[in-house]
């Protein structure tokens, strides 16, 4: 495509030079910042400032509550992901063809999705109570006994109900973009396949799956960085508790500069987690071949 | 007879997907209503026990004490800044765009790196942030969190509008160079109402972004900007005692998103699939 | 007094040359089409006058004025695009309105203006309606609606008609000459169909590889061809080539066969030649020999009825040619016939330079 000639020669920076400085005044600025203040022994609570060199940097490889946090946060991507990958496909075929108020119940099904992650923790909060939610009165009629289960205290229910509610409130976007990419794919190939007499997963595997890919692949992606950094959900079930056993990588980080008000090595944890993020979105992207 | 059979596995498979569909949206949809349920129960009835399913009569006590204490304000914070944080990354990010797109301004490499923005996690950078707000004494107000959102909104903004100006066929731009415009009036007289549709698909997942904001509200906010979300989390606490508020407040902070979903439904699908395909 | 002069202009796009040095000067109120095969650099210099492309080296004057450097909008100029490019969020009026609109021309004047442009082009009870709501053609008038408001001093085309399906683009060829010769303007039409070129043009540039290779009116440029890309590029079916020598006067084709050469055609004696023949002219032999002309037997090989016409093809000199007849001059293939040929509008191309000599 031809570019436009004349271009009223400073006109197309103009037009960029806003939405630049914004990015940089916040993306890039606080980065270096961060950058700097990491290889430094910025505490709030000492006067101490001075250059630390890679201190902070060698204290991360034997801080156990931070690969600890990092477990964490693997655990959960690793559980949350596929399922929410897979129900959301299975809700997604379901989905496929006309029913009568498809459009309405579709409309509904979102709703966990638009609504604030804080929120969704707030609710889920509520619906696990011990004694006034519905979830143990639910459980209670299936067991014919009654149940007090504490969700979000019980160190072996306190992952479930993160991975609940994180799933229920994200099933609905993988089901939202694997809809519409479903609904992309050629009916013809598929039909001409049935005819053939290939079974479902034949179909799937090699006719529908490559199709979706470049859709599912971004799915997963987006969703697999927003997991990483997961906050606002855990923040509100269980504020990383109890002691440190839902702490994220995130919630860590969050403590360590906000509540210990170790800025410098906060700073490190935060530049530990873009390599570390930059490292998986290249092989991501490499695998999944996005690269285009 | 092989064809009934056929015919009425159809049916029956119908029947059992809508089954299976309307089981899914109760799922899928109870825990919401159950949070709208609490906000118009009485306190004997959100402390019964076994639970009640559904509030006897609507009362709006709930809400009224919001409204009474000053916390509704959070409410209309998170509006304004969600709203005009949209309206600015739209403005700023679509002509961003245009020029990308159009100009082919810093080359592939200057779209790449405004995509990587989106990339680094918030939490990463919001004490830099914490800092630089300090020193420019912009936290707690409304310029601090309108720009912060801007930003933030900036790179989705600009990744989107891209696939939507790239659609727009050349000639009814250089046909109305030639006709008499200037380069800014095809912007506005061309450019905008040939994406309006994309306008319009974009701006409702940037403000509901903003609006569900919680980290940089937690930590940039005081008083005099909280937003909802962070107001919400000020009833957590380890006593059951706020229940009627964290309710009627989380209602009060999702229905503006749902009615801006509902308005402009149908060019959400559009927005979905497009950005996901064009990535 | 002319309204479009150019003079060495260039065009690079990168290290390729679109445009390779071209001067041409366009008198005021002509139609002058731009025609040459698919991707000789048309559209480049059309756009290149326009302004939407930047000149490398030359200058463009339009109207007497220095226009190399001018913003589109400075160069009062009016275009016409291949696929209309017409608004698809503003109806039909607003559509022919925008450029006036844009020009800060006043509503009511500009109302007028529009109305009589309507009514010029048949298009006056569509006003309301939007482009998605119109066939081709009707979006076609309307684009063109939209550049005759303007009352531009040069008016530019390029391929207006190529989305058109057959009949149309003949009925909207007509409606364009027409225009031209009510509104006086001069005009530059670019197309790649030579019989568009032929029917509208006042004069011709026909380009090829960024070059002008002959400029000229239609029937000189078909008739006095320049070289062996201009005989062969215009006229349909094509020229026939044959190559032959030139022997005291005749030219003798590679089979042997002798074809004389009307007296006083100047030729080189025992040169290398083409011989270049139109299909349409070399006819069926009646009584007698015209002057100038040869008859020679054939046996017709292919029927290709178009029509009242028909062409057929023949063996001569060694190679198969194509002829014109009428077509109820020829029954089947395998039929004997003596064929005319008009030697008087034949053409003689030096295979060396592939200039008509
Ligand atoms: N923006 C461009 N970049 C590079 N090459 C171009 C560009 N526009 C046209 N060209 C090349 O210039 C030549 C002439 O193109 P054009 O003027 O469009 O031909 P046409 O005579 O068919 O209109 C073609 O070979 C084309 O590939
Ligand atoms: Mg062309």
């Amino acid at each position: 495509m031809p570019a436009i000639a004349h271009p009223d020669r400073n006109f197309k920076y103009w037009l960029i030079s806003p939405a630049i400085f914004l990015l940089l005044l916040i993306g890039l600025f606080p980065l270096i910042f961060s950058l700097v203040v990491s290889f430094m022994r910025i505490s709030m609570l000492e006067t101490d400032r001075s250059f630390a060199g890679p201190v902070n940097f060698v204290q991360l490889f034997h801080d156990a509550r931070l690969w600890q946090s990092l477990a964490h946060t693997a655990l959960i991507i690793v559980i949350a992901l596929p399922v929410e990958l897979l129900l959301g496909l299975a809700m997604a075929y379901l989905f496929l063809d006309t029913m009568p108020g498809r459009q309405i119940l579709i409309s509904l099904l979102v709703l966990p999705t638009i609504i604030s992650p804080i929120v969704a923790g707030a609710t889920w909060r509520l619906l696990f109570d011990n004694r006034y939610g519905p979830i143990n009165q639910i459980l209670g009629w299936f067991a014919g006994h009654p149940v007090a289960a504490l969700w979000t205290v019980n160190p072996r229910l306190v992952y479930p109900a993160i991975i609940f509610c994180e799933i229920w409130q994200w099933t609905p976007f993988m089901f939202l973009i694997l809809l519409a990419a479903l609904s992309n794919v050629d009916r013809s190939l598929t039909e001409a396949a049935e005819i053939d007499g290939a079974r479902f997963w034949r179909s799937f595997r090699y006719i529908v799956l490559p199709a979706i890919w470049p859709v599912m692949s971004i799915a997963i992606l987006i969703r697999g960085l927003d997991l990483f950094r997961i906050f606002d959900i855990i923040w509100a079930l269980t504020a990383g508790g109890p002691g440190t056993m839902t702490e994220t990588i995130s919630v860590y980080a969050y403590v360590q500069g906000f509540q210990q008000f170790e800025t410098s090595y906060m700073a490190a944890i935060a530049f530990l987690v873009i390599a570390l993020l930059t490292v998986i979105v290249t092989f991501a992207v490499r695998r999944m071949g996005l690269a285009k | 007879m092989t064809t009934i059979p056929f015919y009425r596995r159809k049916e029956t498979k119908l029947v059992l997907r809508y089954v299976i569909a309307l089981a899914l949206v109760v799922i899928f949809v109870f825990p919401i209503y159950w949070l709208f349920a609490i906000s118009f129960k009485t306190p004997g009835e959100i402390f019964a026990f076994p639970p009640v399913w559904y509030p006897k009569s609507i009362q709006f006590n709930n809400y009224a004490v919001l409204f009474k204490d000053g916390d509704a304000k959070t409410v209309g914070n998170s509006l304004v800044l969600a709203s005009l944080s949209t309206v600015f990354a739209m403005i700023l990010g679509t002509i961003a765009a245009y020029s990308l797109v159009r100009f082919k301004t810093g080359g592939e490499n200057l779209a790449l790196w405004i995509i990587s923005q989106r990339m680094i996690p918030p939490v990463a950078i919001v004490f830099p942030v914490f800092l630089l707000y300090v020193w420019l004494s912009w936290v707690d107000t409304y310029i601090g969190l309108i720009i912060l959102y801007t930003s933030f909104s900036l790179p989705y903004v600009i990744w989107m509008m891209r696939g939507y100006i790239e659609d727009i066929p050349l000639e009814l731009e250089e046909s109305a160079l030639i006709d008499g415009c200037s380069r800014r009036e095809v912007l506005w007289k061309v450019v905008f109402p040939m994406v309006r549709a994309g306008l319009f698909a974009t701006a409702v997942f940037t403000f509901v972004f903003s609006w569900n904001d919680f980290l940089f509200a937690l930590v940039l906010t005081r008083t005099e900007v909280a937003t909802y979300t962070v107001q919400v989390t000020h009833y957590f606490g380890g006593q059951s005692n706020f229940w009627s508020k964290i309710a009627a407040m989380s209602v009060l902070g999702t229905i503006p998103v749902f009615i801006t979903v509902a308005t402009l439904q149908r060019f959400l699908v559009r927005g979905i699939s497009m950005g996901a395909v064009k990535g | 007094m002319s309204d479009l002069k150019i003079t060495g202009l260039h065009k690079h796009y990168g290290a390729f040359h679109a445009v390779k040095g071209i001067d041409l000067e366009v008198p005021s109120g002509e139609l002058t089409v731009l025609v040459g095969p698919s991707g000789c650099g048309k559209s480049t210099l059309l756009r290149t006058i326009a302004g939407l492309e930047e000149a490398s080296a030359g200058t463009i004057e339009i109207g007497g004025k220095n226009v190399t450097w001018a913003r589109p909008r400075d160069r009062d100029i009016a275009m016409v695009f291949q696929n209309y490019a017409l608004y698809p969020y503003l109806n039909v009026h607003e559509n022919i309105a925008f450029g006036l609109r844009a020009r800060k021309v006043a509503s009511d004047e500009a109302d007028k203006r529009v109305k009589r442009a309507a009514e010029m082009l048949g298009i006056a009870q569509l006003l309301r309606r939007f482009p998605r709501e119109l066939s081709g053609g009707q979006r076609q008038r309307v684009a063109i609606g939209r550049a005759i408001v303007r009352d531009a001093l040069l008016f530019l085309f390029d391929e207006p008609l190529s989305n058109l399906d057959a009949q149309l683009r003949d009925d909207m060829r007509v409606e364009i000459k027409r225009l031209h010769q009510e509104l006086g303007r001069t005009m530059i039409y670019v197309t790649h169909d030579q019989i568009e070129a032929m029917t509208l043009a006042d004069r011709i540039a026909l380009l090829r590889e960024g070059r002008i290779e002959q400029l000229g009116a239609p029937l000189d440029l078909f008739e006095r061809p320049a070289t062996r890309f201009v005989a062969g590029f215009l006229g349909s079916p094509k020229m026939n080539f044959l190559p032959a020598i030139i022997e005291s006067g005749d030219v003798i084709l590679r089979d042997g066969t002798k074809l004389t050469l009307p007296p006083g055609r100047k030729a080189p004696n025992g040169q290398a030649v083409i011989l270049g023949l139109r299909p349409q002219h070399i006819a069926k032999a009646g009584m007698g020999t015209a002057p100038g002309h040869v008859q020679l037997p054939s046996t017709i090989e292919l029927v290709q009825p178009t029509g009242s016409r028909v062409q057929v093809s023949m063996p001569l000199g060694g190679s198969s040619i194509t002829a014109e007849f009428a077509a109820h001059e020829v029954t089947a293939p395998g039929e004997q016939v003596r064929i005319d040929i008009d030697m008087i509008r034949a053409v003689l191309i030096d295979p060396q330079t592939d200039e008509v000599i």
